[in-house]
């Protein structure tokens, strides 16, 4: 990308993209903020009536699912199934021999048929 | 066990007599035919010891003994320390260890041109080098961190976004900083996003900007500087325990300390299914040059909370990020080679980094303090969490559960504290993509 300078100096250059750099990344944060404070309540109302034709409120829908459920129950219920899960061990014994393996016999894998029976020319 | 001995007792002694009997003396002529002649006249014996001390001596040379200077033990010594920190104290023991064992592979002296170390092209350090030079892994590891991480606090508490953009102020006064002691605008730029506290964001940066190829206005080549960067930026995440608990007790008061916020909502998953996707356009439609970053991040959140590709998110989020970690820690500590590494600009660039993460702290404790102002009763924020909003993710969220832990033992921080320090990836990327865009 070429760039042409406005300014000779890198200082007062710097100030710029300073200046400019903070704005912008909080625009940018505040604009992310904003949507979803105001922006995504609005859509999923719309999103409501598309799907069920219900004529509400924006006030009258509960982003909020479960005033009661709070995210620290769910920590809580998340730790715990987590624990379960992952945090037991199970005890495994230390012994390890090779067992031997035993084979039934059978005529279908025997190498005495294959020696005699030949192809008749 | 006698017959093994006696075998080896045999082939020992036919090796040993081979010399000694002059059977060795053909294989020696046609090697040194120029020096032979010369020294035909010589003791036999006596041009065996000599030949033996010559090779030893010739071996020696090729060793590290002969080669290490004072850098290189040096920088042993601090990749031992890494180690050490990593095991002893538990900092960051995932990113320490590997760069820790990262720079002492780097700082092995060796003979130049035998294709070894980590700068000399075709060596298997430089191929694995190439994914930090051309910023390759970075975006892989926000993939992971993307599917990793929940966005439900934040989503449920949008003003503490703010928080996270505070903290940048650390990376842009870090950037004024490095051009007052002399940086060209592009190596401060990637000097000043060590204070965004995110090291694969900083190593993206410096392999965009601060990378030894791209020339600058004036006609000079760039410097390199991807190493002392990225360095600073892991050491100083893996210190933020170190560094911001006495900020916290400097600039907040106790009472501000003990502040109880409210527990954030329950999110639903229509919402978190919905945030990848609108802050994927809105902030790369911001600043198009963290697309890199901020795709891959919200990318990954995607795979997670859209339900149906639990698979690839479990890969992302585990063997994936694992592997470029460990891909990503040692090149990056291996490029800390002594000779390109132990200069003036790699001692500046500690100072100021030390400075950005202190700015960027305060900035967000202080931001967290002026959003109190205007917030009543319930929705009080603890100014705490605004420490959260350098990113160094999830570390500085549980620094600052600690401390409020410390100050009320009942009061529980880290599910807040999240909120800031998520948003704290997404600010310093943005940020990083300014820089980009201005610079590059």
């Amino acid at each position: 990308m070429t760039q042409i300078l406005l300014y000779t100096d890198t200082i007062s250059e710097g100030y710029v993209i300073l200046i400019t750099g903070l704005l912008i990344v909080f625009g940018a944060l505040v604009t992310l903020a904003v949507f979803f404070n105001y922006g995504l309540p609005w859509m999923l109302y719309v999103y409501k009536i598309i799907t069920k034709g219900k004529d509400k409120k924006i006030s009258e829908i509960k982003v909020k699912g479960d005033s009661g459920f709070t995210g620290e129950i769910s920590a809580v219920i998340g730790a715990s199934v987590h624990m379960y899960l992952s945090e037991q061990h199970d005890i495994e014994s230390g012994i390890l021999t090779i067992k031997q393996v035993k084979k039934a016999y059978s005529p279908w894998s025997s190498k005495i048929y294959g020696i005699q029976n030949r192809l008749k020319s | 066990m006698k017959k093994l001995i006696i075998i080896f007792s045999a082939l020992a002694l036919l090796v040993f007599i081979r010399p000694v009997l002059g059977l060795g003396q053909n294989i020696n002529a046609a090697t040194n035919s120029s020096v032979a002649t010369t020294q035909v006249d010589d003791v036999e014996e006596d041009n065996i010891v000599n030949k033996a001390v010559d090779g030893i001596k010739s071996f020696y040379s090729y060793t590290g003994f002969a080669n290490s200077t004072s850098g290189n033990v040096i920088m042993i010594f601090i990749g031992i320390v890494f180690i050490y920190l990593g095991i002893k104290y538990n900092y960051e023991p995932l990113l320490l260890i590997p760069i820790g064992a990262g720079v002492i592979l780097g700082n092995i002296p060796f003979v130049a041109g035998n294709q070894t170390g980590i700068y000399e092209t075709g060596s298997v350090l430089n191929y694995l080098y190439f994914g930090v030079v051309k910023g390759i892994y970075p975006p892989l590891i926000f993939l992971g961190i993307g599917a990793m991480t929940d966005f439900s606090s934040l989503i449920a508490n949008p003003k503490l976004m703010l928080l996270g953009g505070a903290a940048q102020i650390g990376v842009f006064a870090t950037f004024l900083g490095a051009l007052y002691l002399g940086f060209a605008l592009p190596e401060a730029g990637a000097i000043g996003i060590i204070g965004g506290a995110d090291g694969p964001t900083a190593i993206f940066l410096s392999s965009k900007l601060a990378n030894g190829v791209n020339i600058l206005a004036d006609g000079t080549t760039v410097k390199n500087l991807i190493g002392p960067i990225a360095i600073a930026a892991y050491s100083y995440m893996a210190l933020v325990p170190v560094i911001q608990p006495p900020l916290m007790r400097l600039l907040i008061s106790k009472k501000d300390r003990k502040i109880k916020m409210k527990p954030p909502r329950a999110v639903t998953q229509k919402e978190k299914m919905i945030f990848p996707v609108v802050a994927m356009i809105l902030t790369l439609f911001i600043s198009p040059s963290a697309l890199p970053l901020l795709g891959m991040l919200f990318f990954g959140n995607l795979l997670k909370e859209s339900g149906r590709t639990e698979r690839l998110a479990d890969t992302a989020r585990t063997k994936l990020i694992d592997i470029v970690t460990i891909l990503l820690g040692v090149t990056v500590g291996a490029s800390t080679q002594a000779d390109i590494f132990i200069t003036k600009d790699s001692m500046l660039i500690f100072g100021l980094g030390a400075i950005s993460f202190v700015i960027a702290t305060m900035g967000g404790l202080l931001f967290a303090k002026f959003m109190n102002l205007f917030l009543k009763g319930d929705n009080k924020i603890n100014p705490l969490i605004g420490a959260a909003g350098v990113s160094a993710v999830p570390d500085s969220a549980r620094v600052v559960h600690h401390e409020g832990l410390k100050s009320d033992p009942t009061n529980y921080l880290l599910m807040h504290a999240m909120a800031p320090n998520v948003s704290g990836v997404i600010g310093s990327a943005i940020a990083a993509g300014i820089i980009l865009s201005f610079l590059a």
